[in-house]
């Protein structure tokens, strides 16, 4: 690991305010509207309140928008010359991919530690341990969807890709049960839709499976549905991006 | 390897093997697949390069230029033929930083400043010139502060060729430096290159610019077609353009038989033909009129001095026909 590029990536980023509002600002608007400022937002909830299940959704989407972005900026900025420059440098690919990997982990970390600073302010109430244990499963469900925007920036190769990925992110993530409880029909759908898993996984704590729907119902749901769910998405997003990565070598 | 016939102990007065240093290309070829099509973009290519020398490699879009330069950097591998660079694989005397080159335009990060950017590549090697002092050596030393987004064309390539000194490399590349450069700052560029890069350096570099050729290099290597047409110091290639250029109409059906004839007269550098035109650049220019008026009835007779732009374009086009 090299420090100083680590370093100086950072500062790419911090710069960049506009991505920095749609990855942590928007995200922890959200929480404040649809969660800390709900009367429904004191109701119990396995261990914790609905402003908990709430701020724990919110963090997921700013997380995974926050790597998405990592990773079509880096297959996009590689590819338009970037990569040749590094390529009379001595930096290993592994290096490369190992700075982007903590950069996007770091990165991620900023809308998680925003998102539940002000829940922690705004009265989102859980067992320690809940807070924690979800907050390490949002962080290693953002790694995965690096590769989600890896595959827009491989397959678009413009800057637009970022914003193609980050946009489709938000008609999944309410498709995937984040922003709005879902049921019946819609809720069948999101099963099969790349975001559910991650966040039905981040909840689980709190949750222990069991979720109501804008009915009021209660139901339950084990554990492997959104394994699964995260399994095969994993699988898909892996195959594309090796499949994009071997045409992108034979074009060279 | 000849080491059973050296003394132990004896200081060798032998130069070292040939291929251990400089660069060398051996029948190299580059093949793309493009839709469905094979490109050849490079069709055998053979090239020594002998440390300090200042070589330009000349040709027009798609000779085939930056493919081989690629390829001498090891940013692609040959589809066949062998390359050593300092008697090493490409990549390996890039790696160790032998080897350095300004790119094409593109890539930079243009969220990063100048000094910025200078140190993320040199955090890449072992073993670096000072940031500062190659700031300075490339003339950004007042713009270093400055994102690669607001700096001109100029700066951003000056900005890479500080890039490109970082490693102290034995062998500079140079892949058109100055596309897409207004005169002045072509001009400040290669002031700039002049000041530091030549002590002692070996430096190829690729334009299409001649007068950037013959002000700057030793050697010119012409490409076109994937190959190399012409390949001498700078006064051979001078010296082949020395001749004037005559060109006449002929007989719609003597035009084969008329350049035939013309290729035949000594000291005729080279014969096309376009259409019922055809035009020959030669040393004797008086035989080749009176051959082309008298004896193959020409007419329209146009004799002209053949600039070095000529000789190149007669040179090229007609190999890469």
């Amino acid at each position: 690991m090299n420090p100083t590029l680590i370093g100086l990536e950072l500062k790419r980023y911090c710069r960049d305010y506009v991505g920095l509002f749609f990855i942590a600002v928007l995200p922890a608007f959200m929480y404040v509207v649809f969660g800390a400022a709900q009367t429904f937002g004191k109701a119990d909830i396995g261990r914790g309140n609905v402003s908990l299940y709430v701020m724990i959704s919110m963090a997921v989407y700013g997380a995974v928008t926050a790597t998405v972005s990592v990773g079509g900026s880096a297959a996009v900025e590689r590819m338009q010359g970037w990569g040749r420059q590094l390529g009379l440098t001595p930096l290993r690919d592994v290096s490369y991919v190992g700075t982007k990997a903590v950069l996007a982990m770091v990165i991620a970390c900023i809308p998680i530690a925003l998102i539940y600073a002000i829940g922690l302010a705004t009265g989102a109430k859980g067992d320690t341990w809940v807070w924690f244990a979800t907050a390490g499963i949002t962080l290693f469900a953002a790694c995965l969807f690096s590769l989600y925007g890896l595959i827009f920036g491989l397959a678009l190769k413009s800057e637009s890709a970022v914003g193609a990925a980050s946009g489709s992110l938000v008609v999944f993530a309410f498709l995937g049960n984040i922003f709005i409880p879902l049921s019946g029909l819609m809720l069948t759908i999101a099963k099969f839709t790349p975001l559910y898993g991650i966040v039905s996984l981040a909840r689980y704590p709190l949750t222990e499976g069991y979720s109501v729907d804008m009915a009021g119902e209660l139901t339950h749901e084990a554990m492997w549905v959104p394994l699964v769910n995260v399994g095969v998405w994993t699988l898909i997003l892996g195959l594309l991006t090796i499949h994009l990565v071997r045409r992108g070598r034979d074009r060279q | 390897m000849i080491t059973t016939s050296s003394p132990p102990t004896g200081t060798t007065t032998a130069p070292p093997p040939p291929t251990s240093e400089g660069i060398h290309l051996e029948g190299v070829t580059k093949a793309f697949r493009s839709g469905g099509e094979v490109v050849q973009a490079v069709a055998g290519v053979d090239l020594s390069i002998a440390p300090g020398e200042v070589v330009a490699v000349l040709g027009p879009n798609g000779a085939g230029k930056t493919t081989t330069l690629d390829m001498v950097l090891g940013l692609t591998e040959p589809t066949s033929g062998r390359i050593t660079s300092f008697g090493a694989a490409p990549r390996r005397a890039v790696h160790e930083g032998r080897v350095s080159a300004v790119l094409q335009t593109g890539g930079l990060l243009r969220d990063l400043t100048a000094r910025e950017t200078v140190r993320y590549i040199a955090s890449t090697f072992p073993d670096h010139e000072p940031v500062e002092e190659v700031l300075q050596r490339a003339g950004l030393a007042d713009k270093a502060d400055r994102l690669v987004s607001k700096l001109s064309g100029g700066e951003q390539q000056r900005l890479r060729f500080a890039l490109a000194l970082l490693p102290d490399p034995d062998l500079l590349v140079l892949d058109e430096p100055t596309a897409g450069m207004d005169v002045a700052a072509r001009r400040e560029f290669w002031r700039t290159m002049h000041e530091d890069a030549t002590n002692g350096r070996t430096v190829l570099f690729a334009t299409h610019y001649l007068e950037e050729a013959d002000h700057f290099a030793d050697r010119i290597v012409m490409m076109a077609g994937g190959r190399v047409v012409a390949d001498g110091t700078t006064e051979q290639i001078r010296a082949r353009a020395s001749g004037r250029t005559v060109s006449a109409d002929v007989r719609r059906g003597d035009v084969d038989a008329a350049v035939e004839r013309l290729r035949g007269l000594t000291g005729t550098a080279t014969v096309t033909a376009n259409g019922e035109r055809v035009t020959a650049i030669g040393e004797d220019s008086d035989a080749l009129a009176r051959t082309l008026l008298v004896e193959l009835g020409g007419t329209n007779l146009e004799v002209t001095t053949a600039s070095l732009d000529a000789a190149f374009v007669a040179i090229t086009g007609e190999e890469s026909r």
